[in-house]
Formats: C-alpha cells, structure tokens, sequence
C-alpha cells in the first residue's frame, strides 16, 4: 500500500514538481490561542459549499425547471426518488446553514481585523462570494414555484426595481419580463445552476489561492506576543484532521435535519391569487426587508424604499472597503471603532431579523 | 257615415229619453251611461253590475268625457277629456289612474285593495310587448273584462276561483296564440289540471282549492325558470306551503299539514332550499304541477327512479317489488319515507334495532329475507370498517409528511363501492351485493398495505438517521482520538 | 531487555484497534454516504413526474364503444372510444356531487350512478341533475400510444 502510494507520488512529482508543493503544504502552519475556533468557519462555508454542488447536481437530475413541472417534479423528488426526500431537505438545508457560517465567518474576520493589510483582496473576494452566496439563495428560493417563493420573489424583485434610474430595466432583466412568470422561472434556474456557479467557482479559487499564499491571519494581541510565546499546530495533519471532524459533525447535524425538519413543499404557485397575509423573505434578507418597513413612505422628493435600497447599498460598499479606510488596522493598532461597528451592526441585523421573523 | 247616423240617433233618443231619468236616481247623473243604455249596448248593460258602478264611478271617470251633459258633443269631447275606447296599454293607463293612486283608493274610497298592481305587471312577463310590438301583452281587461268587473269573490268575477282556469286559458290553452310568443311552452295546463285533485274538486265547486292563480300569482307572473317566481323550484315548496301546511285551512280536507317542515328536513330539501341545487326534487317533481295528485302506490319507485334510476331498477326486478305491491305498501316511501327522506343510514339495514327489515323479517318468520338482511348488515359494517382503517392509515401516513398521493385515489375507489353496496341493497340479492363488498375490501386492503409501507418509510427514515448517525460517531470518536494521539506524538518528538 | 517490548506491546494492540476503527469508520461511512447516493440515481419505478400528461394505453387495445377510468394524478378521468374510432378523455368527476362517472355502452352515454346524471360523448350534460359538462382534456396519440394530457 504504502510503496504504490510512493510510486504514484514520484510519478506525478516528475511531471509537476509536486514536491514543491508538499514542502510548502508540510510547513503550512495555523496559530494556536484563544480565538483559534473562529479558523474553522471559512472551511465549515466551503463544506457546505460543496454539499451545496453535490446535492444540486443530483437534484438536477430529477427537476425539471419549467412553470408546469417545477413543483410537481419536487414532489417527484420528494416522494418517489429513493432519498430524494434526503437530498432535497439536505440542500434547502445547508443553503441556510452556507448564509449563517457565512457571516459567521466575516463578523469574525471583521472583529480579528483578518482583513488588514496584506488580505484586502482576500475580503473584498469574500464579499463578492457572500453577495454571490445570497443571489444564489434567492435565485434558488424560486426554483420550488410554490406559493410562499412566488411571492417572495414578485416582493424582492419589486424593490430591485425601485432603484432609481436601473431599478427599472434590472427589475425587467431579472424577471425575464414584466412580472414574475415562467420565465422568471426559468431565467433563475441558469442564474442558479450555470451564472452564479461559474463566478463563484472563479471567486473562490481567487479567496483559496490568497488564502494558501497568505496562511491565516493572526490576531493583533497574538502578534504582539514574543515569537516563543506564539503556538502554533500544523495545518497537516492536525488542522485538517480537526476540521474534517468538525465537517463530520456539520454533516450529521444536516442529516438530522432532513429527517427530523423536512423542508416543506407548500402549494403551487398560483399567479393570479391574491399574495398570502404575511409574505416573508428568507431570513437573511429579513433584516433589509423589516428595515424598509419602518421608513416612512416618502422622505424628502424620495419614496421611502429607494431611500432604504440606497443606504443599504451604502452601507454594503462601506463595509466592502473597510481594509482601505480603517488604516489603524493596517498600521497594527487596536481599532475600537471597527468593533463598534461591527457589534452595532450585529446586533443590529440580530434584532431586525428577530423582529422580521416573529411579527 | 254610420257614426254619424248613430251619432244623430243618439242625439234624437237621449233628448227624448233625457227628461224622465233626469228626475232618476243618483246614478242617473250619469248622462253617458243613460244614453248608452237604451242602446243596448253590452257595455252599459254590463256596467250596471259592475262595482265601479255602485261605488258611483261613471262612464266618464274611466273614458273621460262628460257625464253630467247629455249634449253628446260636449259629453263625448276631447275638450272635456274624452278619449274614446282606449286601445292596448292605454287601457290599463286608465285603470291604473286610481288604482295606483292611494289618495284615490285609500282616502276616498277605503280600499285595502293593494297599489301596485300595474307596477307588478310591469314587470310580470304579461308586462313584456305584444307581437305588435305597440302595447303589452295584457291589460287589466284582459282578465278583470272591461265593464261588468265584480270582486273576485263575487262567483261571476272572471277571476273568481271556480272561473279563473277558464280565464287564464283562454290564452294559455291556444296552440295557436301561444306558439307566436313560446313555442316551447306547453298548452294542456288545464287538462292535467282536470285530472289533478286541485282540478277536480275546483269542477265540483270548492273555491278553497289551488288554481292557477294561487300558485302563479296574479299580476307578478313570472316564468318558472326566475329565481323571483313563486314557482321556481326554490320558492315552490314555500308556495304550496302556502295553503298545505296551513293546519285549519286543510282541516275540511282530512290531509297532513306537515309536508313542508319535514321536506325542509330532509335531504331534497336541504339541497334544494338551502343549497339551491336545482337537480334536486320540489314538490312537482314527485307531484306533478298541473295534473298534481300522490303517485299511486305502485308508481312511486318509477317516480323516485326518475333520478334513483338504478335503486329503482334493482327494486323493480327484485322479490320486494311483487310483495310490496300486493301488500299496497308504497315501495320505495315505506322503508324511506317520503317527505322526510333523510340519509339513508346503515341502521335501516340488517335486523338489529332502527332496521326496517326487520319490521317484516323475523327470526322465525320470512327467515330467508331475515338471514340475507342480517348478512348484508354486517358485511356493510365490514366494509364501513375496513375502509375508516384505510383512511386512518393513510392520515397517519400523510401526518408524518409521507407522500400518499396514490393512497387517497384508491380511496374512492373504497368509498365508490361502499356507495355501490347501498345501491345494491335494493336488489335485495345477496351475490349482487357480496360481489361489490369484496371489491370495496381488495381496494381497502390495497390502501392500507401501500399506507402502512409509507408509515413503515418514516421509521425506516428515523432509524437509517440512527445508524448513521451511530457510523459518524463512532468515525468522529476515532478521528479524535487520532487526532490526540498525534498530537501527543508531535509533543513528545518535540 | 524485555520492557521496551513490553512497553511497546499495549501501545501497538491500541494503535491497531484505531487503525481499525478509523478505518472500519471511514469504510462505513462511505457505505452511508454512497448507498443513498446510488439509491437516488437508480431511476424510479414511475419514470417521471407525471402530471401534465399520462399514458393511457396502446390505442389497438382500446375497444371501440367503450370507456374506461385512468388515474390522471390524483384525478380519475373517462377515456372513452368512439363508435368511429375516435378517442376522448373527460373528467370523470360528475358536475353534480362528484361521484365518479361510468361508460354505458348500451345507452352511448356517459353515466353517473348517483342520481341519473346522463352525459352525452362530448361531456355535455343530456340528463339529470349535473349543472355542468364535464371538462375535457387532450388526448394525443403517438405511434400506438394514447396520452392523455390537461388542456394547456
């Protein structure tokens, strides 16, 4: 076993100088303190990441993405496909468990100050992979054309379209016409399976490969300590075994997921019934969605929701560009005022979301 | 030439006859009526009869004019507001001046004669036009006649009880005429009248009983296909109510006066008064309309079969269909009633107690009938039985979000033949009705087996998440205690 | 001389009983991870999501004057063969109080047992009590085979 493993190796080490490569693999290392767990989370996003394209895949085998079949071929899924029923649930899911490590994953790399000089880029790409991640959540929330996902859909559509000036032809674009139809349907699907896959895929590789030529970024208090003092764990074999285990256990907990919360089908969507009382986004749009419910309806010559649109998006390019404008971070300092955005901005999307949720 | 010939006649005749009615009574105030009658005519003959007449109206309050000249000129002047024989809708014009008038019938004369006549004819289908096109199709003369009018209680009234049927088809009864208005509309109402008991005892005499007027209305006559009509099948219950469910009204008659509060009861009268399905039966569907009268004793299961075709079928092929007869029990009525038919429930069947098989069917007598009434019983039980099973299984199996979208076809299949099996009790043979039963019981037997295997799926579910989950930990133990000891190692080589 | 041996010999027994337990684990792992997968791709039974359309048939089976129910999701529907060949498809729920319909050869009509609600060839009502005819739906006929598809 051991000599074919050693053969295989030198095979393709003669063609790709793999050496190199396991030289710098053997001396990767992560460091070791008290904030070490918050490392885990950008791989727990990968593996859901990649449960994501796996269950999509053999999803993808049985849906069919047209108006009459959509929701009739989940069922199919759901009740005739040996383990369908486990794989649908499995992806529905991990695509919320993806958005909730997620941002997980960047509060904690904003409070670490990760995101400082030299990993600029590596932040911005994770932005865009969060972007990228919750389009794909939204475009995916359609694909089931039942009631609650129709109506999401018309409602989140709707205020892409109340932004000024390209509010209206994006609205358009994305819908695949004026309102929410089959096409719009059909139009999600090769955002969700085809556009967004791609330029993720690219994003990612770009995040991975920064991250791999960077290593892991340490905490300022870390940086500080005398380099005797800094512990580190090898990131082979002792980091990968430990998130492979941690993978194990995210696995498990989707198994249990699936069976013991199946995600519900709901009825078909019916275009021309009235939107049911209480149409609600999806939890991570949730706190955007409240927020607009709580300007009033004009401000100044604005509407209120272009008001709400144009600050969230001003918030969003402020918070993409934090590693250029907080220069304290990347001079090395402490930079308090980072962490009281971030925590406001915590607790705020904590709050809104619950609020959403529960009215 | 010839008006003026009478015109002259007229005048020579009243200035003769003007002097000795002038020193007459009241009602010799009344110029044009004295001239008229010694005329002849049928009008001013007819007129002295007439209530208008010995309520001191004159000829002039309906054809304007003057009454009190006898200068013919000036009586019969359009100056005075004479307008001659009124021709079609001015006819009924003239009526209504006082007729609709409440300060005219009310305050002068005390009538508690209702106003709206006119206004309901209107909108009545008499009130649609005429072939003509140029007045209505009926005027007030048409059935009240023009000048001998008496109250209808009055026995010579056209629209009196006794001789209301002969005034309505006049028109009603001419093929001719009523084909220029509704060809499809039936003209022999009077001779299914004659045979009706409504009809017969109207030829004897009895104005208390049920004539056209009574169910049509009189002036608001809609067609029976207006949800307003009194005889739309809606309404029609109500409207026979009118006098049969009336206790002292019917007291002389010797007849129930209960029809209406048990059909409102039961099950055709649930669906037809509450639920407004046409389809199901009011009283002239059992009873016949104009020619009303009970079906006979051996007719009623060709009258309930009308809609119960295959019930109706299976009894009359059946040994009950001879037994009933000859005994004069009303087939279908005698088990089920027949104002008050409600659900059949499955107690009617069998032996045991609430069975009517029961009432003939002994232990020890008609025992055949006894044995095949109780078997049938307890298959049906069977059947009820297996098939709530079947359901029960099924709701189980969709409770825990099993897809069982097959399941619950089949499971009309189940209620179909439970449906048929009641079908088939009429047959009152026991293979015809085993022969359903035991398909009900394979379908029954079919759900359940696919529900339980879906109910099975679920625990399978639950115990595949338990084995794995067995497998990741016992594989998460192993990793970490790999993890550990390389560790441990890593420390110790340091 | 012997308690290296000695020392070594507890370790080893326990190294193995990892050794198989991590690789006894990740063997049956694999096997709970890839037995669903394999399962899932096996196609099943009922090939494909059948609701826009369903296959009733080889047309040379179906005798002509005759009717018969086929499951339409969970819908029952007549199809019926005309005297001349032609076939068609309606509900077979009766517009009265949806019992389900049957075919009467003898009479040619379409029949509901219930209440004598009577149904000509064309779903049209010419009996009874039923307020409407029945809906029809497509019938398409490819090669020998009949499918019966929802009017879209």
């Amino acid at each position: 076993m051991k000599t074919l493993w050693n053969r295989t190796f030198t095979w393709i080490d003669e063609r790709v100088q793999l050496s190199d490569v396991m030289h710098f693999l053997e001396k990767k290392s992560v460091p070791v303190h008290s904030h070490s767990v918050w490392y885990y989370f950008g791989g727990v996003s990968l593996f859901l990441f990649i449960i994501q394209v796996v269950t999509g895949i053999l999803l993808l085998l049985y849906y069919k993405g047209s108006e009459e079949l959509a929701f009739e071929s989940i069922q199919f899924i759901m009740a005739k496909v040996e383990f369908g029923w486990l794989i649908r649930s499995i992806h529905s899911w991990a695509a919320n468990l993806f958005i909730l490590s997620a941002f997980i994953h960047m509060f904690s790399v904003l409070f670490e100050k990760a995101y400082r000089k030299p990993r600029e880029l590596t932040w911005l790409s994770g932005m865009i992979l969060l972007f990228l991640g919750m389009g794909f959540g939204f475009s995916g929330y359609l694909l089931p054309w039942n009631e609650v996902s129709f109506f999401a859909t018309k409602v989140g559509t709707d205020i892409a379209g109340v932004l000024p000036v390209v509010g209206e032809p994006l609205m358009v674009f994305l819908r695949g016409g004026e309102d929410v139809t089959g096409a719009t349907l059909s139009r999600f699907f090769g955002f969700h399976v085809a556009v967004l896959p791609g330029i993720f895929t690219v994003v990612l590789g770009l995040h991975l490969l920064l991250v791999q030529r960077q290593g892991m970024s340490k905490p300022l208090s870390y940086e500080r300590l005398p380099a005797t003092d800094q512990k580190t764990m090898p990131f082979f074999p002792n980091f990968m075994l430990r998130d492979l285990l941690l993978w194990l256990l995210v696995l498990n907990l989707l198994a249990i997921l699936a069976v013991f919360f199946p995600w519900e089908l709901g009825v078909k969507a019916d275009q021309f019934a009235p939107a049911p009382a209480g149409i609600k986004p999806e939890w991570y749009f949730m706190f955007m969605f409240q927020t607009l419910k709580y300007i009033p309806g004009e401000l100044w010559f604005l509407e209120g929701e272009v008001v709400g649109i144009l600050l969230f998006s001003l918030a969003g390019v402020v918070w993409m560009f934090i590693p250029f404008w907080d220069k304290k971070s990347s001079r090395g300092e402490e930079n308090r005022f980072i962490n009281y955005i971030g925590l406001f901005a915590l607790i705020y999307i904590i709050i809104l979301t619950t609020i959403g949720w529960l009215s | 030439m010839a008006l003026v010939n009478n015109n002259a006649l007229a005048i020579v005749l009243c200035s003769v006859l003007a002097l000795p009615t002038a020193f007459g009574t009241a009602q010799a105030q009344d110029q044009c009526l004295t001239c008229h009658s010694t005329l002849e005519d049928n009008a001013s003959t007819a007129f002295k009869g007439d209530i208008h007449f010995r309520n001191g109206l004159t000829c002039a309050s309906c054809h304007g004019g003057d009454s009190h000249t006898d200068d013919m000129e000036k009586a019969m002047g359009t100056a005075a507001g004479f307008i001659g024989v009124p021709k079609g809708d001015r006819i009924s014009v003239a009526c209504a001046k006082c007729h609709s008038d409440a300060g005219v019938m009310v305050k002068k004369y005390n009538s508690a004669i209702p106003l709206d006549q006119m206004e309901l004819v209107e909108g009545s289908v008499h009130g649609k036009l005429s072939t003509s096109g140029r007045e209505h199709i009926a005027q007030c003369t048409s059935c009240h006649g023009a000048h001998g009018i008496v109250t209808k209680t009055n026995r010579s009234s056209p629209v009196h009880p006794l001789n209301l049927p002969a005034t309505c088809t006049k028109c009603h009864s001419d093929a001719t005429f009523m084909r220029t208005y509704n060809p499809s509309l039936p003209v022999d109402q009077l001779e299914k009248y004659k045979t009706s008991v409504h009809g017969k005892r109207n030829k004897n005499g009895d104005p208390k009983t049920a004539e056209c007027a009574s169910c049509h209305g009189s002036h608001e006559i809609l067609s029976a296909k207006d949800p307003r009509s009194q005889v739309h099948p809606t309404k029609l219950p109500a409207t026979c109510a009118k006098c049969h469910s009336d206790a002292t009204y019917m007291k002389p008659y010797g007849i129930a006066s209960d029809q209406f509060e048990q059909f409102a009861r039961s099950v055709h009268g649930q669906a037809l008064l509450e639920k407004k399905d046409l389809g199901a039966p009011a009283c002239n569907d059992c009873h016949g309309n104009h020619g009303a009268a009970p079906p006979g004793v051996e007719s009623v299961s060709k009258v309930c079969g009308t809609c119960h075709a295959l019930n109706a079928e299976l009894f009359s092929s059946s040994p009950h269909k001879k037994a009933f007869d000859s005994r004069k029990l009303p087939e279908c009525e005698t088990c089920h009633g027949n104002h008050e038919i409600v659900a059949a429930k499955d107690e009617l069947l069998g032996v045991g107690e609430g069975a009517v098989c029961a009432w003939c069917h002994k232990e020890n007598s008609n025992i055949k009938g006894y044995q095949i009434a109780r078997t049938m019983r307890s298959l049906a039980d069977s059947l009820i039985a297996s098939e709530e099973n079947a359901i029960m299984l099924v709701d189980e199996a969709e409770q825990k979000g099993m897809e069982v979208g097959e399941a619950k076809f089949k499971l009309r299949e189940i209620r179909q033949a439970r449906l048929e099996t009641r079908t088939k009790v009429h047959s009152f043979d026991l293979d015809q009705f085993s022969e359903v039963a035991t398909r009900g019981f394979g379908s029954a037997a079919k759900v359940s087996t696919e529900a339980s295997q879906a109910i099975d799926q679920y625990y399978f579910r639950r115990w595949g998440l338990f084995i794995a989950s067995l497998i990741i930990t016992i594989l998460a133990f192993a990793l970490y205690i790999s993890i550990r000891r390389i560790e441990k190692e890593q420390v110790q080589n340091r | 001389m012997d308690t290296p041996t000695t020392l070594d010999q507890p370790q080893h027994s326990k190294r193995d009983f990892l050794k198989y337990l991590l690789g006894g684990g990740i063997l049956a792992w694999l096997g709970a991870v890839f037995y669903p997968v394999f399962a899932y791709l096996k196609p099943p039974k009922q090939g494909d999501v059948e609701v826009t359309s369903v296959k009733a048939g080889k047309l040379s089976e179906i005798e002509k004057e005759s009717g018969v129910i086929v499951r339409f999701g969970n819908k029952p529907v007549m199809m019926v063969r005309t005297a001349e060949g032609e076939v068609r498809a309606f509900s077979a729920t009766c517009t009265h109080l949806d019992c389900t319909v049957q075919f009467r050869k003898d009479t040619g009509v379409i029949w509901c047992a219930c209440h004598n609600g009577k149904y000509d060839l064309n779903g049209r009502v010419v009996g009874g009590p039923p307020p409407r005819p029945l809906d029809e739906y497509r019938v398409i006929i490819q090669a020998d085979e009949v499918i019966i598809s929802s009017r879209t």
